[in-house]
């Protein structure tokens, strides 16, 4: 694709222009899947929950993000964003690689990721429960070991 | 990839200034977008209530990239103006018209359109640079008479940018759609991509 219009084009085209907001669409992933204003509310809650649950699990097992993301197969940066910015819609793939790596179902924890709408009863108040229950401190505690592992047990059945 | 020469209005020198439009976006324009953009969205998500907020300021165009690159039929273009990257914009030509008279006719849809932060009006006043917006749309049309679809557009507007696509860029507007979020529909028929391009 190659434009070829005079100076004078785009300066009438910025004149039309003038001051607008052009935004349209919305990426691929989201598409026709892109939950509405209230569903996005409640992704917002799971997806903090899931990225405690990323975050204690891996150093549970004594490893860095970067060690978790050696072995799940994606980038450093996503499992730090997934960890710390809930704003942040992971990608399908990486949530995938994710589940397989820590045994549990891969349909839950999309759910939890927020990318797909939620059929698991009372799965956003066990997450609303585990995020409130597992907030990180410097080494895990008994306690945050066993939301973790009552978390995971949620997960599972 | 294909550079072309492109011309913005800079909103605060009032000086018509070179810009290039590549028809793909490069881990370069990515860079561009995590170091500039990034850092001002995540600051204007930060202060804005969420009714306010962007609502792609949450999307992470370096993950987004991996997913569009792998597809077929799908273009990606950057523009930079001034060493900064101004927008992007995703099409796809795997797309049908809706619109009566050309219905079912394969279009180019533009999956999404872009702005630098900086060009926004709801997020910085004046905007910076002007004639991003009707760029992109010229790049869509261009690319839609490349291959043989005469102009045909379509896409789905975010809501306050409507009166952009009615009336400073001729599209037909045919309403909310609820396959995607409620957005507005909007169509470019051949006659209107021509009169787009002889700026009418």
């Amino acid at each position: 694709m190659k434009l070829e219009y005079p100076k004078e084009w785009f300066e009438r085209s910025a004149e039309i222009e003038g001051i607008a907001e052009v935004g349209a669409g919305v990426p691929p992933t989201h598409s026709t899947t892109e939950p509405h204003t209230t569903e996005r509310i409640t992704a917002f809650d799971t997806r903090i929950a899931f990225g405690q649950f990323v975050s204690l699990w891996r150093r549970n097992n004594g490893w860095n993000p970067e060690k978790l993301a050696n072995e799940a197969g994606i980038d450093t940066e996503e499992v730090l964003e997934i960890e710390h910015d809930p704003h942040c819609e992971p990608e399908a793939d990486a949530v995938y690689k994710l589940a397989s790596i820590f045994g549990v179902p891969s349909g839950k924890m999309m759910e939890l990721a927020g990318l797909t709408k939620s059929h698991t009863p009372h799965l956003r108040e066990e997450a609303i429960r585990f995020a409130a229950s597992s907030e990180p401190i410097a080494e895990l505690s008994d306690v945050e070991r066993q939301a973790l592992e009552a978390f995971v047990g949620a997960l599972t059945n | 990839m294909t550079e072309s020469q492109v011309y913005l209005l800079n909103s605060h020198t009032n000086e018509t200034v070179e810009a290039s439009l590549f028809d793909e976006v490069t881990d370069d324009h990515l860079a561009l977008w995590d170091t500039s953009w990034a850092p001002l969205m995540r600051a204007h998500r930060t202060n804005l209530p969420l009714s306010d907020t962007p609502e792609d300021s949450h999307w992470n165009w370096k993950h987004k990239a991996n997913s569009w690159r792998s597809l077929l039929g799908y273009q990606s273009f950057a523009l930079v103006c001034e060493g900064e990257l101004q927008g992007l914009m995703l099409t796809n030509d795997i797309t049908s018209a809706r619109l009566l008279d050309q219905f079912g006719k394969p279009i180019v849809y533009v999956q999404f359109v872009a702005t630098a932060p900086w060009n926004r009006p709801e997020l910085q006043d004046p905007p910076k640079y002007r004639g991003v917006g009707r760029t992109f749309i010229l790049a869509a049309i261009q690319t839609s008479l490349d291959i043989g679809y005469k102009g045909r557009l379509g896409l789905h507007s975010l809501p306050k940018a409507e009166g952009f696509y009615r009336d400073k860029c001729g599209f037909t507007i045919l309403g909310p759609d609820s396959s995607h979020q409620n957005l507005t529909y909007c169509e470019m028929t051949e006659t209107q991509a021509e009169n787009f391009r002889r700026n009418h």
